[in-house]
């Protein structure tokens, strides 16, 4: 093994860097390869800025600024005028970009507005047509923000505040619509009572000039004459007095409900909690009172103690979520407890937790207080709860996850948000929205959702399907560069752990270049390094495309710990992977054995292939086929009975004889007693039945005068 | 957390309702009234389905038919002559918590309120609608209706009636929205009791036509239909009515009908003879009008002053400063 190729092996196992052809990279600006396209964030359209879309109306609350642009695009940029209109826009759409990422903020309107001053569209007749065509084509306006620290938690609140408006709105609905009704009954009965027929309350009621025109005296004598006795129970009255109080006293403050610390959190859902339950007991109190339904001897007891076990999730869902912004970094033991006594209670708080760092100390195992890098597994664990909703996200990725935390904080229990922002400040001049999204490209901070209210089993609530191409260990590009020769060279690499740890400068030490003219092929790609078994000493050393400043393409050695901390990623994935269905390792067990069980082999004796099963014969019943009347004992014609199904109810028989013939639980009649008349009254029924389903048998008196003729007439009945 | 059924087991209702107390009062209905039948089949229902008596109402005009709501022991409006359904049309739009039921008789409906059935059916507002068919005034005694036959005798056509009978299905069928359509006649109680039973748990307006008979001024109008069962029609499908094996057997001319088949539906509707008894026609899918109009705005007394005022005021001559 030459001098240049042991260097290598032991900078590979210990990071250190004997000669001088291994060279520190810290300070050189290197930049992953993956990445070089993106180096000017501020020229390339995507999700930042973003709107804050004010009014509660906006469906979607957040809308990236260029996707408004491409919408009123669409509306104006058309005819003779559109080319120029677009052009204008998009070139805007960079300015206004590179403003917000510079630190201004305000309202889209405000800042279109100075943005276009400064741009010269005073003087620019044509410029300021263009712009404020398209500003007129805008129907919103909102807050601009950019993807950075202080993005989840405006994001998050904005989410929050618009549900928790349209909450309160229906909740203030619902509670009105139970006042009115409770005091309508109330009313009602006033006006039934003596005091509400007093001449005094019945002029009250007309009033104006017509008033004088009736003696309201005389009135109020025959009203009161006529009155009607039942009023309400003194006791219910007071009941639906407290209950039209009692509906009243929830005031909806959704500022009131948005904190910063879990346990300041918790203790204030305590602290109100009392007041919940006396207003979801008003509710359920006069549902039941407004339907007619409410039972002294049995609601009293049972709303006694309501709420004495806490209230149902319908109960709990009606009120304000609460919404607690925490930054990992900064929270302590207490509040770490606080976190956890939360996510275990199924109350309706929704937590962001923000992590602006994920790499810290990752190779130091030092203990920092705050979550700092266990972040992500606390999402993790918290998908263990099983009935807490979890998204984890990135900065980079709020925008096209707003669905699922609209869905998170409109959950009717606990909600924990796992947000990496992006903004670790070691990354030199890299935006966090880059950092963001190299965090979820390189398995850093996958996304991943779980939703326990969409179904019962983890493929309807558990998706990494937001990560890029979730099936693969890593992403895989297709990059490609031009060599000395300036031939164009392409190659598919993965996008891995260790891309992402290069952006941090704490992690240069984990790096050394290699001076081109010592390229060979026993550096090798880390992606495949990764995929390799570790070999002792390595054969081949993995190492890192990378461009700096000039774009020119570089590579870089990467250090056995860093490889080693890429493998720890990968098996965290992997773990994801399979609760999203991917991969899923009792499934390929058992598709395996299934495939080892069905390889053919010689037949075996006494195994005969399936006999066809013969198809079940079904009864031909053709359209317009009669319904088959099925045969039935005919009654004996010497008794006397009654076709009861047929009887139309129309009195003739029982008229006759209500003894003889009654009536059954239908309404239909039967014989209920033949020793109740004559067999005179038996025939006369019989005639007088005009569906004549009376059958009048044979005479039991064989005294009874008369009997031949009435034989003669009960004939054509029987 | 609480028991989440704690709502639902408040609502259990635990008086039963047995048929005698939906009865009240004794009917005044002549003796072989086809009206009996009715009223016998809707009290099944009520106790079938245990309407509560304080969530239901029954709606009607005037006529013999139209006394039903005095024997019924629920809410009820006896209203003035052809206005059953704006009244009825009025209970729904303000209480949808009730069960609307509507009996009204062919002067009554198919005369003087003939322009309010019409919209009643465009408006497809949830009710179930009666109309007893005797095919003459019965309480006024016996003048000619606009269903009675041409060339009946009565007090005003004592000469016979001069023109072809209308026939309410095919008038119900051929308006825009029509939800449910179907006829009974009131002998075959059990086909009656089917079909007020189907009508009840339509979501729309339910229009059946009852054949009744008037024993009293038309005794014999019906006879021969009475005695021969091949005179009528039973319609039956898999999704309409089906008849039972002991039905079968006295009814045999019967149809495989859709009730779902518009055109076909129309077809059996002009067919007087023999009567075709069943569900003629039903389409779920029908806006109801007070679901259009649903509002979330509470009518407190408030806003109906407001609206009342704002309303006046267009009509007020102010007088000149
Ligand atoms: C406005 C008005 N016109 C006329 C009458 C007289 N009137 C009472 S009942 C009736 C006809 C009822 O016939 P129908 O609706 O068929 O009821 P039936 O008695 O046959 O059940 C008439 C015209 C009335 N009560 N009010
Ligand atoms: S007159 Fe006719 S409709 Fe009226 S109650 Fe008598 S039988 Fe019935
Ligand atoms: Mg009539």
């Amino acid at each position: 093994m030459d001098a240049i190729r042991q260097a290598r092996v032991a900078f590979y196992l210990t990071g250190s860097r004997p000669v001088a052809e291994l060279e520190p990279v810290e300070g050189l600006h290197f930049g992953p390869a993956l990445l070089a396209r993106y180096r000017d964030l501020g020229s390339l359209r995507h999700d930042f800025p973003a709107v804050l879309l004010a009014g509660a109306e906006a469906a979607v609350g957040v809308r990236p600024l260029s996707g408004l642009i491409d919408d009123a695009l669409k509306e104006v940029a058309h005819g003779e005028a559109g080319e120029r209109i677009s052009q204008h826009a998009l070139r805007f759409e960079t300015l206004l970009r590179r403003a917000v990422a510079g630190g201004a903020r305000g309202s889209l309107r405000a800042l279109w507005t100075e943005t276009a001053r400064q741009a010269g569209a005073d003087e620019d007749e044509q410029l300021r047509d263009s712009l404020d065509r398209i500003i007129d084509a805008f129907d919103v306006d909102g807050e601009l923000a950019d993807c950075d620290a202080e993005l989840p938690p405006q994001l998050f609140s904005h989410v929050w505040q618009q549900i928790q408006h349209e909450k309160a709105r229906r909740l203030a609905s619902s509670v009105a619509r139970l006042v009115h009704r409770v005091s309508n009954i109330l009313r009602a009965d006033f006006a039934r009572s003596t005091e509400g027929r007093s001449a005094d309350s019945l002029k009250a009621s007309i009033g104006g000039v017509d008033a004088e025109a009736i003696d309201f005296d005389a009135m109020s004598r025959v009203l009161r004459r006529t009155a009607n006795r039942t009023t309400i129970t003194e006791e219910r009255r007071r009941r639906l007095e407290q209950l039209a109080s009692a509906l009243q006293s929830y005031d909806f403050e959704p500022q009131a409900f948005r904190f910063t610390s879990c346990s300041r959190a918790l203790a204030a859902w305590r602290e109100r909690f009392p007041m919940l339950i006396d207003v979801a007991r008003a509710i359920a109190m006069a549902e039941l009172e407004i339907a007619g339904d409410y039972r002294e001897d049995r609601h009293d007891a049972f709303f006694a103690d309501y709420g004495a076990d806490g209230l149902s999730p319908e109960d709990i869902s009606m009120f304000a979520d609460y919404l607690v912004c925490v930054n990992a970094a900064t929270m302590d033991a207490q509040e770490q407890a606080a976190l956890m006594e939360i996510l275990s209670s199924g109350l309706p708080i929704k937590i962001l937790v923000q992590t602006d760092d994920i790499l810290e100390d990752a190779l130091q195992g030092s203990a920092r207080r705050g979550f700092g890098r266990s972040a992500p597994h606390f999402a993790n664990m918290a998908v263990g709860l099983t009935d807490v909703y979890v998204l984890q996200a990135t900065a980079s990725h709020l925008l096209s996850c707003t669905g699922r935390i609209a869905d998170g904080i409109a959950y009717p229990g606990t909600a924990l948000f796992s947000v990496f922002s992006g903004a670790t400040g070691f990354s030199a001049d890299l935006p966090p929205y880059m950092v963001a999204a190299a965090a979820v490209e390189s398995r850093a901070f996958p996304v991943f959702s779980y939703d326990p209210s969409a179904g019962a089993d983890l493929a309807s609530r558990f998706s990494v399907a937001s990560n890029p191409q979730p099936e693969g260990d890593w992403p895989l590009h297709e990059f490609s560069y031009e060599d000395e020769e300036r031939r164009k060279v392409s190659a598919s690499i993965a996008f891995t752990f260790v891309d992402f740890a290069a952006l941090d400068e704490r992690y240069a030490r984990h790096l050394a270049r290699v001076p081109h003219a010592q390229w060979d092929d026993a550096m090798i790609p880390v992606g495949e390094a990764l995929e390799a078994q570790t070999e002792d000493p390595p054969d081949r050393v993995p190492c890192l495309l990378m461009v700096d400043r000039q774009d020119q393409l570089q590579k870089v050695l990467v250090d056995e710990k860093l490889l080693r901390e890429a493998r720890r990623c990968r098996e965290a994935w992997h773990s994801l992977q399979e609760l999203g269905g991917i991969h899923n390792s009792y499934a390929e067990q058992v598709l395996a054995e299934e495939r080892q069980a069905r390889r053919p082999g010689p037949p075996q004796e006494g195994e005969a292939p399936p006999e066809a099963v013969p198809e079940a014969a079904v009864p031909a019943t053709g359209e317009g086929a009669a319904v088959e009347a099925e045969p039935e004992p005919e009654p004996s014609p010497d008794e006397a009975y009654i076709e009861t199904p047929r009887c139309t109810t129309c009195n003739e028989c029982t008229e006759i004889n209500d003894k003889m013939f009654a009536y059954n639980d239908n309404r239909q009649a039967y014989i209920a007693d033949l020793d109740a008349g004559t067999y005179a009254q038996m025939v006369e029924a019989a005639e007088s039945c005009q569906v004549s389903i009376i059958h009048p048998g044979k005479p039991r008196d064989p005294d009874e005068p008369g009997l031949e003729e009435l034989v003669e007439r009960a004939e054509p009945f029987l | 957390m609480a028991a989440a059924a704690s709502h639902c087991l408040l609502r259990l209702y635990e008086e039963r309702h047995e048929l005698e107390d939906y009865q009240s009062g004794v009917p005044r209905w002549c003796t072989g009234c086809g009206d009996n039948a009715i009223l016998a089949a809707v009290q099944r229902l009520c106790r079938d389905e245990q309407l509560r008596p304080e969530k239901t109402v029954f709606v009607s005009g005037i006529g013999c038919s139209s006394r039903f709501p005095h024997y019924m022991k629920t809410y009820g409006f006896h209203g003035i002559h052809g206005r059953a359904l704006p009244v009825a049309e009025g209970i729904r739009m303000a209480r949808k918590d009730l069960h609307v039921f509507v009996n009204t008789g062919d002067g009554d409906c198919c005369s003087i309120g003939a322009a309010h059935w019409v919209h009643a059916i465009r408006y497809n507002m949830n009710m179930t609608v009666f109309l007893h068919d005797n095919q003459i005034y019965g309480l006024t005694k016996m003048q000619v209706s606009p269903t009675s036959p041409k060339g009946l005798r009565s007090n005003t056509t004592p000469r016979g009636a001069f023109l072809e009978a209308m026939q309410p299905l095919t008038v119900t069928l051929g308006v825009q929205n029509v939800s449910f359509v179907a006829q009974a006649v009131d002998w075959i109680p059990e086909l009656l009791y089917d079909i007020v039973s189907a009508a009840y748990k339509h979501r729309g307006f339910s229009f059946i036509r009852i054949v009744q008979r008037c024993p009293e001024w038309l005794p014999n109008l019906f006879e021969p239909w009475l005695h021969d069962p091949e005179r009528v029609r039973l319609l039956h499908h898999e999704d309409g009515l089906e008849v039972s094996p002991t039905l079968a057997r006295v009814y045999r001319n019967q149809e495989h009908h859709d009730p779902s088949d518009i055109d076909r539906a129309r077809e059996i509707a002009s067919c007087i003879d023999p009567i075709p008894v069943g569900i003629l026609y039903r389409n779920p899918e029908v806006p109801c009008y007070e679901d259009l109009r649903e509002t979330d705005h509470l009518r407190t007394n408030e806003f109906i002053k407001s609206g009342l005022e704002a309303e006046f005021d267009k009509f007020t001559v102010w007088p000149s400063a």
